[in-house]
């Protein structure tokens, strides 16, 4: 009895001293950190979650795709002034092939040689090459065309068509041809040349399928001659193609395939020279290139069936076996400047320098990419010197900007906050009230209070630091009397009891978001007393976010809601704006429907000159600003502080602050960074 | 004897049926939850309805609910069940976790049932004094203020005071040192978590003991057996305590699946790569697999800790014997 109560004693006692004597061989953060020299060689970076697969193919979130920019390069990418920039491509050009089709009994001959004729006297350098006749051909090709049912096989006979080489993408040429005055130059009747089974086909679908002109813009990359794989396999055109065809393999289910849609074909011309082919116009897809390159030797046919051999396998899971189960994606290899090393799970990510890469080796030698889980535990790691960045939270960042021992870089955010009004219903229809709402909004105070400054206003549906956004697009000015004045010519009243009444009806509407985001809950609140003041009854409700989708924004059931958008650099709206995009699960769920509108969304998307592009945005911008269908918020800040003693590196040896690239990037000259033992001062 | 492996095996028998109608159960609840894995909405707008379809098929999440049972059942038999968020298998993650969450439980556990006892029953010999009383208000701060804050507060002491790495498994950048020093890092860095989801549990299983205790020592045959003239230590510890421990066998039974999920909030803030953290991200990302695996393996637990603990009662109490 003695003894097992000793034990109860001893046990615990010897347990804690064997843990609390642990303490006497632990480093303390001032070794591993100043006086470390492999400390110095290194930049540690922290992230909330773990990556989830490391090859560009499959990446979707935040992590993987910090450690995919690393490993691996795009044919282009995105350079300080937000401007597209080569990378593995050492230039590109875009070229047009256009397609004009000739009624059946027209004479192809005199039909190229007239329109040759007026072309070359219209826009003298547009055709690079002559015309070139095609016969009839039936073809079998694979349509989205029943939305949201997948493809469908349609068989469509082609009447005579004449090529026509050009010298750059011409969305104009429509009326150009039109100009030449000559027969036989479009098909009436195109309805009965297309077979697409059971299903009837609108006109615009007809349009779409065998259009008078048909548009194949088209890409010429030269690529680098230079550029290695990691394991010191040479990079060329085959890679490309390679990952192009990973992407649009239903089997791998690429979450990028349908940003690959508009592609038609992908063919290397020589090992360094590549042609993409688009099916239509559609100036945002040159931007996909920025995907990163796989190697084909590693991820071929061959190797991968080599790879399911040699591990134990069922004879089903040996035939699904496929890019997404390679090992590949737990040990990438690409052209980056960074070559992996090392991935323990929820714990690090360890990358090393590419000694040998064509655009010249980082200084930094190791890149660790941390996951802590928790930010407060983030921020303690970042000041004791074991991170070397850190994202402050809203609330910190005032402080932590004029704290000397950090450099703070802030940078304004492609996106914004907003709320959005179901414009399918009453009072919502109308431009005055939605207008009258946003102007009795004091968007400046919301900043102040519930952001603490980290936000700037916004007036307009493109990314504010992008050239798309016209920042001569005025303010909605807050102002309760002309909000008041405006309900009133609405047909809205104050009863007795101060609330606006119509047909006897209370402006009333409930106000919703999802439930977690404090920041939108605190907009929620502060709206729902500025609206009170003007007499409009709101009630805020907030939802779990999948409740929240599925039976509120996705069903259409809301009045007015408080939501945000992550934008991307380019200039399309369709998704967010178009009319067609109203449907459940799209992502106009507000219901806005301009024709005005529409048609700029639709020419952008056509426009390949970057100064009709800008001017296209700007007016696109002007005309939803002056509709209101969301009162637009603001773009949020962030705030990234990084350790003084990182400092770049220019080309004469000389030591100078980071420097940020375009949008905030904090991380675009990472190659030239060094970490300094001392700090440099400022 | 032949009695007791039948006896034996209907019980197995039972406790499978058990297992089969929690995994149903689970199975049916998990998808019940509103939201969809995040690799199916993962907030790409450009994602087409038949991209969706295509990732929804591939998960067999557009079968009845009964054939994506099947299909996960025949996956886990095979070995071959990968998570939905990284393809990973699913049994391969969770021996990893195993693995790492193992020495933190292990001594969690040694350091509650040891000392536990001996603080709660002292608290009960001694109850009222002032001992008892800053006992009982320790230990209800200690189950009443969340853990976290006293995590927080250990931590930045650690590391703003003593300058002392304690976040994660091992010291970040101790790359070149030698064995020893790994491994009594690896231990140090195993104090903090330990020491905290330890005195949680010594705060709860103490107050046990000592209500178990308080009620034995005014039993009459504890009066008797002072009588009898028997010394205190006799009396106390094989009359009464014996009979005071009888009850923590269950809690005993109920350890087991602490093993998953049991520190949550210990793994999470220190950044402990656990099976508990496994799980909870698993939950947020709707990764099906991995949280019915998960949940199936907690129901093994559960069941194997009951049924230990009916075997212990068997050894410590005779009249579960004879019954």
């Amino acid at each position: 009895m003695l003894k097992s109560r000793l034990a109860l004693i001893v046990l615990p006692l010897s347990v804690l001293l064997v843990l609390a004597q642990s303490v006497l061989w632990i480093p303390t953060y001032d070794t591993l950190g100043a006086r470390n020299p492999a400390r110095l060689q290194s930049f540690v970076e922290t992230s909330i979650g773990d990556a989830r697969l490391l090859n560009p193919v499959f990446v979707a979130d935040t992590a993987s795709a910090r450690i995919a920019d690393l490993v691996f390069d795009g044919l282009l990418r995105v350079d300080d002034q937000l401007q597209l920039q080569g990378a593995l491509a050492t230039r590109w050009t875009v070229l047009e092939r256009a397609y004009v089709v000739l009624a059946d009994g027209a004479d192809a001959k005199i039909a190229a040689q007239v329109l040759q004729r007026h072309i070359s006297e219209q826009e003298p350098s547009l055709l690079s090459a002559p015309i070139v006749i095609h016969p009839p051909l039936s073809t079998q090709q694979s349509f989205d065309i029943a939305r949201g049912n997948g493809p469908v096989s349609v068989k469509i006979a082609f009447p005579q068509r004449l090529e026509l080489p050009l010298s750059r993408v011409a969305p104009n040429l429509t009326q150009l041809i039109a100009g030449a005055g000559m027969p036989g130059l479009s098909v009436e009747v195109r309805r009965e040349r297309i077979d697409a089974g059971e299903i009837a086909l609108s006109d615009e679908q007809v349009n779409q399928l065998l259009p008078n002109v048909e548009h194949n813009p088209e890409i010429i990359f030269w690529l680098r001659e230079d550029a290695r794989f990691h394991d010191r396999h040479p990079f060329d055109a085959d890679d490309v193609v390679f990952t192009y065809q990973m992407i649009m393999d239903a089997a791998n289910r690429s979450p990028h395939r349908a940003s690959f849609e508009p592609v038609k074909t992908v063919t290397s011309v020589s090992k360094h020279v590549l042609r993409v082919v688009y099916k239509r116009l559609f100036s945002p897809a040159v931007n996909i290139w920025k995907i990163g390159i796989l190697p084909e030797h590693l991820l071929n046919a061959a190797a991968l069936s080599r790879e399911a051999s040699t591990a134990k396998l069922t004879a089903a899971a040996h035939r699904a076996f496929g890019l997404r189960e390679s090992k590949f994606n737990r040990h990438p290899i690409g052209t980056g400047s960074f070559q992996f090393r090392h991935w323990s799970s929820d714990e690090l990510i360890h990358l090393t320098r590419n000694d040998s890469y064509h655009d010249g080796a980082p200084q930094l030698r190791d890149y660790y990419f941390r996951i802590i889980p928790d930010t407060l535990t983030q921020e303690v790691e970042f000041r004791s010197g074991a991170a070397d960045t850190y994202q402050a939270e809203p609330h910190q960042a005032a402080r932590y900007r004029s704290d000397e021992r950090y450099r703070a870089f802030s940078a304004i955010l492609p996106g914004y906050t907003y709320i959005g009004y179901n414009q399918r219903k009453a009072p919502f229809n109308d431009v005055r009230v939605r207008t009258a709402l946003g102007m009795a909004i004091d968007v400046n105070a919301i900043i102040r209070y519930a952001l603490f400054d980290e936000g700037e206003r916004i007036t307009g549906p493109f990314a504010s630091i992008t050239q798309w956004y016209d920042p001569g697009v005025p303010e909605l000015a807050f102002d309760r009397a002309a909000a008041i004045a405006l309900l009133h010519e609405a047909g809205w009243a104050p009863d007795a009891d101060g609330w606006m009444r119509k047909d006897g009806k209370v402006l009333e509407f409930n106000l919703i978001t999802n439930n977690g985001n404090l920041r939108r809950k605190a907009i929620a609140t502060i709206v729902q007393q500025a609206w009170r003041r003007i007499g409009v009854k709101c009630n805020v409700q907030l939802f779990e976010w999948a409740v929240f989708l599925k039976d509120f924004i996705n069903s259409g059931q809301f009045d007015a809601v408080v939501l945000g958008w992550r934008l991307d650099l380019e200039p399309d709206l369709y998704q967010l704006w178009h009319s067609s995009q109203t449907g459940p699960n799209e992502l106009n769920f507000v219901g806005f429907d301009d024709a005005h509108s529409d048609r700029l969304i639709e020419q952008l998307r056509r426009e390949y000159d970057d100064d009709e592009q800008v001017r296209i945005a700007h007016e696109l911008h002007h005309r939803i600003a002056l509709l209101q269908p969301y009162t637009f918020l603001f773009a949020p800040r962030s705030t990234r502080l990084l350790n003084r003693r990182i400092v770049m590196r220019d080309d004469r040896g000389e030591y100078e602050p980071v420097r940020a690239g375009g949008a905030g990037d904090l991380f675009y000259h990472m190659n030239r960074w060094q970490h300094l033992a001392h700090d440099p001062g400022s | 004897m032949n009695q007791l492996i039948q006896r034996g095996l209907q019980t197995l028998g039972s406790r499978i049926a058990l297992l089969v109608l929690v995994s149903v159960l689970a199975h049916a609840v998990v998808h019940l939850a509103p939201g969809e894995p995040s690799e199916v909405d993962p907030g790409n707008p450009r994602m087409k309805p038949q991209d969706i379809a295509l990732i929804r098929a591939a998960f067999h999440l557009d079968e009845p609910l009964y054939v994506q049972y099947i299909y996960w059942m025949r996956d886990l038999f095979n070995g071959e069940l990968r998570s939905f968020k990284d393809g990973q298998p699913v049994l391969g993650k969770i021996a990893d976790r195993f693995a790492n969450s193992l020495p933190l439980f292990a001594c969690a556990t040694v350091l509650i049932w040891t000392l536990s006892f001996p603080t709660g029953i002292h608290a009960a010999l001694r109850r009222g004094s002032l001992i008892d009383r800053s006992g009982t208000v320790l230990a209800y701060a200690m189950i009443s203020v969340p853990g976290f804050v006293f995590a927080y507060l250990l931590i930045l002491l650690s590391v703003n005071v003593f300058d002392l790495p304690v976040i994660g498994m091992r010291t970040f950048g101790l790359n070149d040192s030698t064995p020893w020093q790994q491994l009594m890092d690896r231990l140090w860095h195993l104090t903090l978590p330990a020491v905290m989801s330890a005195l949680v549990g010594i705060a709860v299983l103490s107050r046990y003991v000592r209500a178990q205790m308080v009620d034995v020592i005014h039993q009459d045959y504890v009066r008797t057996a002072h009588a009898k003239g028997l010394p205190r230590a006799v009396v106390l510890y094989r009359h009464a305590l014996r009979n005071a421990l009888l009850p923590t066998i269950t809690m005993f039974g109920l350890l087991l699946p602490n093993l998953i999920g049991g520190s949550v909030i210990f793994e999470q803030i220190f950044a402990w790569p656990g099976i508990g953290r496994l799980g909870y991200e698993a939950v947020l990302a709707r990764d099906y697999p991995v949280i019915l695996t998960l949940n199936l393996f907690a129901a093994v637990l559960t069941i194997a800790g009951t049924s230990l603990a009916d075997l212990l009662y068997m050894l410590a109490d005779p009249r579960m014997r004879r019954s």
